[in-house]
């Protein structure tokens, strides 16, 4: 009788997910292909060797110069490795005396913050500091080069480091909770001073699978913002507007005046606004008076839709909407831009300060210094009111409101009360919702690629997923796009067993 | 009073600026093209047309004499018929299995749920390559089945169904038994009404899954004549010399049957997004 019941779905299951999970794990051991010619071989581990490995660059020297030595370049090698096995220890033990509150997690956290700055400080003024025309772009040309990741690091080791000093049941004593952030400041150290001998004796085998690896990672800076304006908008929409009930008389009676009110005005100010020749003043002012009178209508509701509405609507069609927004010529993105600056240089000029010209604004998708920053601006407006939103919205309406009434009573603040209980308390979500958001951000970016960039410039835009599907339609080679995948899959599992591990769960009731 | 009116202002406002590249859209697909050739944050047509839906929806001209091979109207038909397809057989599907795994008992149960909770982790992308593999096999390349049956198995949807039916009383199936009502009745009358939220939901998820799925569709089919809007659209706008106002034009119609299903089943959608954790 099970079986019946069972069966449909089960076949589909067994055929479309199971078989294939293990036909691909056995592809990234092949040579598979999709084209008919060539034989199916197995290849052992060499898909992944070419993917992670690296070889020796063609007429390098056997010996390398570090620290006024002549070592064996082998030595580098070990050394840089070593270095990348502890930075990535170091990574976990943070999370784990995080977690685990070891003694003096906290000061561990002011370690890290110190290396955000330090790193953050280093982007910007190396490149500063480089001989060729001074002036003031100076402080600007490490946008353009392999500073901007560095300084965006340096930002989200920070941000990382705030939020470990700010644990308020760790402890400021010194103690072993230090460690892992004396380990990633001691392998970043060695990291840099190890990165030209290493990479003139090396190179690695695929370049672009590292480089598209560091635009996935980029992509994710989208993540914390986010996140952040999601627990906003959250805070915002956490209660009802006091607006009465539409079941009482008096207040329907309200409510109803208002609504009409509002809409009233709406079609007064477009009609004004056409008439005065303003008509996007006028429209925008109408757009507001309507979203007032759909609020006094359906109370958070509306709010929460128009929120939500760009997670739900994301697809090629909103991809589609953003290429025209970032569009350099005649994208109304950069007209805004331009026409900002233009106003502030007017201003400028009237007390006397020559700011000089903006000859068009930012290239966004056509330049490989701000393609990803693009995506990332993108990627904050389809996240932040989206399933984060509502997950810290059911967890702060699940929330007792006893504590927040006794602190009130205590005559703390509402930053005190957000920060010493709101944000303690939604820490288990904010934990989900992140992990979350990282195993869908190692997986993400195909589509944006595709629509909006195939993966330009300059290969800026691709992501690990937009290289699977290169490699399947271009190279056609499937065993080496399945060996991606499971690299891909290893960094998820990671991040999916820290979730495990670490989180407590969220219990969200609706 | 004076909070309230801030509070609501804020929103208000942050409305507007989600709303606004939306809006901004909308405008665009009303703007003649030289207009839109001219660029400019302006949202309202200096010179409002029409034309450009009716243009749309018949023959796209290119420059001159020359049309575009494209049916815009198909591509609308095939999303739809494609997701609602997909959504059937998903929730069709998955609400038997998860009968089986919440109301029968059997052996091997919790090992065989053990095992599609396990390939939950698995990543899209893995199962992406062999599985087109596969329908190379079959021949299901270029065709609609080849889209909607890979898709409609769904190991997620049998664990959000799987989770509201254990969340509904027992006894009344046991009622039910009683009285002697096969599990077929049992299942259809008496578990399925009362997992209602929880099909609802799962079926927007799928259902809006399945409308916006690019990357399959896109790997899968060559012939235009069954692409839908997601892959569609892509070829609208790479296809030589087609205008941007057009394209926001193809754009509109694409976000609006999501937004009147959002606005309409949002309820649904919250709670179970809320319930099952997140996907989609």
């Amino acid at each position: 009788m099970a079986l019946a019941f069972l069966m449909p779905n089960l076949i589909g299951f067994l055929l479309f997910t199971c078989f294939p999970v293990l036909l691909s794990l056995w592809m990234a051991f092949t040579n598979w292909s999709l084209r008919p010619i060539q034989r199916t071989e197995f290849v052992g581990l060499r898909n992944f060797t070419d993917l992670l490995g690296v070889r020796t660059v063609e007429g390098a020297p056997a010996g390398v110069g570090l620290a006024g030595f002549v070592v064996p370049r082998s030595v580098v090698l070990t050394l840089y490795l070593l270095a990348v096995a502890v930075l990535l220890a170091a990574v976990v033990g943070l999370f784990w005396a995080n977690v685990k509150l070891w003694r003096g997690s906290r000061s561990g956290g002011v370690i890290v913050a110190l290396l955000g700055v330090v790193m953050a400080v280093l982007a910007v003024a190396l490149p500063a500091a480089s001989p060729d025309d001074q002036g003031p772009a100076m402080l600007v040309r490490f946008w353009f080069g392999p500073g901007q990741g560095v300084f965006f690091s340096g930002l989200v080791l920070l941000l990382a480091g705030l939020i470990g000093m700010n644990r308020e049941d760790g402890t400021w004593r010194p103690g072993l909770g230090m460690a892992p952030a004396g380990l990633l400041a001691a392998a970043m150290a060695t990291l840099w001073w190890l990165h030209d001998p290493m990479w003139t004796a090396y190179t690695p085998r695929d370049e672009r699978f590292w480089h598209y690896f560091y635009n996935t990672l980029f992509l994710m800076l989208s993540i914390p913002v986010a996140i952040a304006g999601s627990l906003g908008l959250a805070l915002l929409l956490n209660q009802q507007l006091p607006l009465g009930a539409w079941r009482s008389r008096r207040t329907a009676m309200v409510r109803v005046t208002g609504v009409t009110l509002c809409l009233l005005l709406a079609v007064l100010t477009f009609g004004i606004g056409l008439w005065q020749g303003w008509p996007n003043v006028g429209l925008l002012a109408a757009l507001v008076w309507a979203i007032a009178s759909l609020g006094i209508a359906f109370n958070i509701v509306t709010f929460r839709t128009i929120f939500y509405l760009p997670t739900f609507t994301a697809g090629v069609a909103v991809f589609i909407l953003w290429k025209e927004l970032y569009n350099t010529e005649h994208g109304p993105i950069n007209a805004l831009i331009v026409a900002a600056v233009d106003g502030l240089a007017y201003l400028a000029g009237q007390v006397g300060v020559d700011m000089g010209g903006l000859d068009g604004g930012p290239q966004w998708l056509a330049h490989t210094a701000w393609a990803r920053p693009a995506m990332v601006i993108m990627g904050v407006w389809i996240a932040i009111g989206g399933t984060t939103m509502l997950l810290y919205l059911a967890a702060l309406a699940n929330m007792p409101k006893e504590l927040l009434d006794a602190a009130a009573v205590d005559g703390a603040g509402p930053w005190q009360r957000f920060r010493h209980i709101t944000w303690p308390q939604l820490a288990p979500t904010t934990f989900f919702v992140s992990v979350i958001a990282i195993i869908g951000g190692f997986q993400g970016g195909f589509e944006q690629a595709r629509v909006m960039t195939e993966g330009g410039p300059a290969g800026s835009t691709t992501t690990l997923s937009y290289y699977i599907f290169q490699m399947l339609f271009t190279d056609l080679n499937l065993g080496y796009a399945a060996a991606v995948s499971w690299v891909l899959f290893v960094m998820i599992f990671i991040a999916t067993a820290i979730n495990w591990t670490f989180g407590k769960g969220v219990e969200v009731e609706a | 009073m004076g909070r309230l009116l801030l509070r609501f202002t804020v929103l208000c406002l942050l409305g507007l600026l989600v709303a606004a590249p939306f809006v901004w859209m909308v405008g665009a697909s009303f703007k003649t093209h030289a207009e839109v050739e001219r660029g400019g944050a302006h949202i309202v047509p200096e010179r409002l047309t029409l034309e450009n839906y009716p243009k749309l929806l018949g023959q796209i001209p290119v420059r001159g004499d020359e049309y575009l091979d494209l049916d815009f109207g198909r591509w609308y038909v095939n999303s739809f018929f494609i997701a609602l397809a997909t959504t059937l057989l998903t929730v069709l599907t998955s609400a038997m299995a998860a009968y089986a795994f919440s109301r029968l008992r059997w052996k091997g149960r919790d090992t065989v749920f053990l095992l599609y909770l396990a390939t939950m982790m698995v990543p899209g992308v893995v199962t992406m390559i062999p599985n087109f593999q596969i329908m190379v096999w079959f021949g299901f390349v270029n065709t609609y089945h080849g889209l909607i049956i890979p898709a409609a198995f769904s190991a997620f949807g049998t664990f959000l169904l799987r989770q509201f039916m254990l969340s509904i009383p027992p006894s009344l199936d046991e009622a039910a038994r009683i009285d002697g009502a096969s599990h077929w009745r049992i299942f259809w009358d008496v578990v399925m009404p009362l997992a209602r939220p929880g099909v609802i939901a799962l079926a927007i998820i799928t259902f809006l899954a399945a409308y916006q799925s690019f990357f399959w569709p896109l790997i899968m089919l060559n012939d235009s004549q069954y692409f839908p809007l997601s892959v569609g659209l892509l070829e609208l706008d790479t296809g030589y010399g087609v205008q941007a106002e057009l394209v926001m034009a193809a754009a509109t119609l694409t976000v609006i049957p999501l937004i009147v299903i959002f606005v309409i089943f949002q309820k649904f959608l919250v709670r179970g997004l809320q319930l099952g954790g997140v996907k989609g």
